[in-house]
């Protein structure tokens, strides 16, 4: 740990209440939020389920509407068939070599490694103790395949946790991702996001999670006389496949 | 702490104004801005707008006056995450922090996401100096630090920079010569921080949002380096102002509608990154060890100050500047420190100290754009003229006073202004006094000052013949009858 | 709105106006008249002391403040031709006298009754067509204080429109500052000019034949721009235009 620097922090705690005036303890005025009970955040996040649930057509439109303006090619893949052709015809414009995927369920909905082994490229999962990563390294991949935990229709936003099989780079070190969607994903506002993580924490804290990551199109700079360059550190180019059939 | 030059504004911001192809840039660029914000509100709705703002602020408000119980809330939980946390009540203590972090740990490469806090504590000099290699990876960052300037503007640091500059910058700096358009450049500029951005020891960023509940530290960017600072290093350290906390995540919502919008007009960054402490045992990657540093460094001063308070309600935008017909006058490296513009002139002076910064809260019109902007609706030019009551008549931390020419013409005027009938008399000797000078009711030079500094580029009127309250008195009056 | 037959208001001239625009004053008196309202002019009125409490004297500005607050402490209402001085007397007394037993009150009282002349007439009056005439292109310049401490957008350009033969023209970047900010345009003179001369470049685009605004402190910085620059357009108080044609 870090030994005798900085000042002890009750003595900085103290030096604002000090400043502020104020006597130790909760706010004399509370804050409706955080005296809530968690029995009333969790029926919150209930009645925001069911919400969803009922408009879960319309938030699916709103998603892609939306997500296309921010920069995000969106397909509405109408089946496996067409979500995996989908990828298979964007890797083979590209010319892709090597692609990385994260491990989660949405690739058992939708199999697109032998499709792109079809191709001549190799796929490697990016995950602990995977054989396919070998000496490979992951900054080398041109293309990058992960699903998402959320899709939030307000902002066009994708939603990344990363987590044992989910790593934080899939979708940030190659230059285009793909990132594949399921309806029952989509939420309508950044509001319900944040509800269901702070429910989420509430529950489990720690176990909750180290991270999480909004994805809204490409990465982008306009740091040079106000001009916008596409692609900065990260992607250039953002795919949202929608897998619009019941999932 | 990073050098404070708000002494110089007067000379500095001659410059400015002498520099005719940053004038017409300066205008051109902050009315590019202030447009694309006004769009994106017009969008959203002007009302909707104004509630995202009220909202914003009570937030705001609750959080700084209870801030020493969310601090302490924040701790908590950010240990319970696996974090560590500090606390440095300036920028020697933060520094020490970094430093000692830096040392034993035997880091040598340093990735910096943007973080303003990193500006105040003069951190990148300091890390050089303990061999550790410090490199800033946001474009406009990586810009300055490369030409070894300061942050010309909060979100675009190197706005005042044309893509000339910044191609012989990088054909001498990073020996990418010759790059003609500015894809170019910031295609150079990424090829050589991603090798950087992968090979990091230390990842450094600020923050845009302390939450209190649940220990996050939230990132906004667009570039994605941010995203790299806190996913490839095997140490992440955050560096940040104590103001930064908001309660609960669900307050996040209000934040992350107004702060792109009131930036650049974007609906929403690319990327919003929520870190909450180090890797998980289980994880894929991400930093085995995390440190959130908070630093006060004068922000207490603020706080203790109900008047100035809101000051810290601050979320960085920028919007103030954009918007600052001085601000687009002078650019931001007039005011000498890491905060430029209107917000700048209010934290600056009490940060730094007001006695080498006096020039700050007074170069102002007092226009009130800037309040009229801010998406937290903050008071600037009242806190302004709150300032300028610290330094003509001192205050319980600072012992300035007005110089004596000030004091003796304040007391003079207070005085003629005290008696319509010593007024009278005044204008009476005005009248002789403006008769070599005038012609017709005006008034072309007067060389006494402060007139002459009016006279140098405009014409004056001359006193009236005749005051008003004598037109009263002879006719008006009466004509009411 | 008020019952105009009984409506009595006290003129707070501001002492540019005083000393250097009486035509102003005559023009608010005039147009008021016109109205039906009785005016009359507390003789021992001088400042507001606006010019001190920007400097940081809050003290000396208070002593100015508190003879303004005995002097207008009977009016029915309180009519100013300026914006600036009239946020001066409704939002910054209370806020310098906000400790004071006496005065606070007394301010209080004083905000509530205080209109910028603009407002007097369009929210106390109910007037939007004072009955003048002006032949020409006029451009508005809305003042700081007046747009951003008062929050009167429209008042002026609602009287402007109801004078008969002029032609309101758009003004861009109508709401930046002209650049002078009391004792700024003399403390700062470069950046005041600077702002001064897009202001006046607008102005000039705009291609109105006078420009028109609610504060005699904007008019005198914007006019000494176009004079000094040789520009034929004139400035004038808004109530000047009000009582043209009289």
């Amino acid at each position: 740990m870090i030994e005798g620097v900085g000042t002890p922090s009750e003595q900085f705690i103290a030096s604002v209440r000090e400043a502020l005036g104020r006597k130790a303890g909760p706010p004399e005025r509370p804050y409706a939020r955080m005296v809530e009970e968690r029995a009333s955040v969790e029926e919150r996040a209930e009645a925001t389920m069911e919400r969803l649930s009922a408009n879960r057509r319309a938030n699916v439109d709103e998603l892609a509407r939306v997500a296309s303006l921010r920069g995000w090619v969106v397909h509405r893949a109408e089946g496996v068939e067409d979500a995996v052709g989908y990828v298979y015809q964007l890797a083979q414009k590209l010319e892709t070599r090597r692609v990385v995927r994260s491990v989660e369920d949405v690739f058992g909905d939708v199999p697109l490694d032998d499709a792109l082994t079809s191709l001549g490229a190799t796929v490697h999962v990016m995950a602990r103790g995977d054989e396919s990563a070998g000496s490979f390294d992951p900054a080398d991949a041109d293309l990058g395949v992960t699903g998402v935990d959320y899709a939030i229709a307000e902002t066009g936003t994708a939603v990344i946790l990363p987590r044992r099989g989910v790593s934080r780079v899939t979708s940030l070190l190659p230059p285009v991702h793909v990132a594949l969607v399921k309806p029952s994903q989509t939420l309508e506002g950044l509001d319900d996001l944040y509800l269901l993580r702070r429910l989420a924490y509430l529950r489990d804290g720690v176990d909750a999670g180290s991270y999480m990551n909004f994805i809204t199109g490409p990465s982008r700079t306009a740091d040079i006389e106000q001009t916008l360059v596409i692609g900065a550190h990260g992607p250039r180019e953002t795919h949202m496949v929608i897998l619009d059939w019941g999932l | 702490m990073s050098e404070v030059k708000t002494q110089e504004f007067r000379r500095a911001s001659a410059k400015v104004l002498a520099n005719a192809k940053l004038q017409s840039y300066l205008g051109r660029s902050m009315g590019t801005f202030d447009g694309a914000r006004a769009e994106a509100i017009e969008e959203i709705s002007p009302e909707r707008w104004e509630e995202l703002r009220q909202q914003g602020r009570e937030i705001k408000r609750h959080t700084l006056d209870n801030l020493d119980y969310y601090l302490e809330m924040l701790q908590e939980r950010v240990t319970a995450n696996g974090g560590h946390v500090h606390f440095a009540k300036d920028a020697a203590e933060a520094r020490a922090i970094v430093g000692q972090i830096a040392q034993t740990r035997g880091l040598k490469l340093a990735i910096k996401s943007k973080s303003m806090v990193s500006e105040e504590m003069g951190l990148n000099p300091f890390l050089e100096s303990i061999g550790t290699e410090p490199v800033e990876t946001d474009l406009g960052e990586y810009i300055i630090q490369l030409a070894e300037e300061t942050p010309f503007h909060i979100i675009a640091p190197a706005m005042h920079k044309s893509k000339e500059e910044v191609s012989e910058l990088f054909g001498e700096k990073i020996g990418r010569p010759n790059l003609q358009d500015i894809e170019a450049m910031a295609g150079a500029a990424r090829e050589v921080l991603r090798e950087k951005l992968v090979s990091a020891d230390m990842g450094i960023t600020g923050a845009n949002f302390l939450v209190a509940e649940t220990g996050t530290v939230t990132l906004i960017t667009n570039e994605g380096n941010g995203r790299f600072c806190t996913s490839v290093p095997r140490v992440l350290v955050s560096i940040t102002g104590m103001e930064k906390v908001v309660p609960s995540m669900e307050d996040l919502a209000t934040f992350i509608r107004l702060l792109p919008r009131a930036a650049t007009g974007q609906r929403i960054s690319s990327y919003v990154t929520h870190v909450y402490g180090p890797k998980r045992p289980e994880d894929e990657d991400g930093p085995e060890e995390y440190h959130l540093i908070i630093v006060d460094n004068g922000r207490s001063k603020l706080l203790a100050d109900p008047d100035l308070r809101e000051a810290l309600y601050c979320i960085r935008c920028g919007a103030c500047l954009n918007t600052c017909p001085v601000y687009r006058k002078v650019g931001g490296h007039s005011y000498g420190w890491v905060y430029p513009g209107p917000i700048g002139a209010v934290v600056s002076p009490v940060l730094v100290g007001l006695e080498r910064s006096k020039d700050l809260p007074n170069a102002s019109s007092l226009c009130g754009a800037c309040k009229d902007v801010c998406p937290i609706k903050i008071n600037i030019p009242h806190m302004l003229l709150k300032l300028r009551s610290q330094i003509s008549e001192g205050s319980p931390t600072s012992s300035t006073k007005a110089s004596f020419v000030d004091r003796i013409t304040s007391k003079g005027y207070r005085r003629l202004m005290s008696s319509p009938r010593l007024l009278g008399m005044a204008r009476t000797l005005g009248l002789l006094a403006q008769w070599p000078f005038s012609r017709g009711s005006f008034i072309r030079r007067m060389p006494i000052p402060p007139f002459s500094r009016w006279t140098r580029t405009r014409d004056m009127p001359a006193l009236a013949p005749k005051s008003f309250r004598q037109v009263w008195k002879e006719r008006l009056e009466e004509e009411g009858r | 709105m008020a019952d105009s037959s009984q409506i009595r208001a006290s003129l707070f001239v501001t002492c540019l106006v005083d000393q250097l625009f009486p035509e102003v004053g005559e023009a608010v008196v005039g147009v008021l008249r016109g109205q039906g309202v009785r005016v009359d002019f507390p003789p021992g009125q001088t400042c507001c002391g606006q010019p001190l409490f920007n400097s940081g004297f809050r003290k000396d500005a208070a002593e100015l403040g508190r003879r303004v607050l005995d002097e207008f402490e009977q009016s029915a209402y309180v009519v100013v031709p300026s914006g600036s001085c009239a946020s001066m007397m409704k939002v910054f007394y209370p806020e310098i006298f906000r400790d004071d037993p006496v005065y606070g009150p007394k301010a209080k009282a004083l905000s509530e009754k205080v209109y910028e002349f603009s407002q007097f007439l369009v929210k106390v009056m109910g007037v939007e067509d004072v009955g003048a005439s002006h032949e020409g292109k006029v451009a508005y310049h809305p003042s700081c204080h007046l747009l951003r401490e008062l929050e009167a957008k429209e008042e002026p350009v609602t009287l402007l429109e109801g004078v008969e033969g002029l032609e309101h023209v758009p003004l861009e970047d109508a709401d930046t500052c002209c650049g002078f900010g009391g004792t700024f345009s003399v403390k700062y003179p470069g950046i005041s000019q600077a702002m001064l001369d897009d202001k006046v470049d607008n102005v000039v685009k705009s291609g109105a034949s006078t420009v028109t605004a609610c504060d005699a402190s904007c008019l005198m910085q914007i006019r000494g721009g176009l004079r000094r620059r040789g520009v034929g357009v004139e400035a004038r108080h808004l109530a000047e235009i009000l009582w043209d044609g009289k």
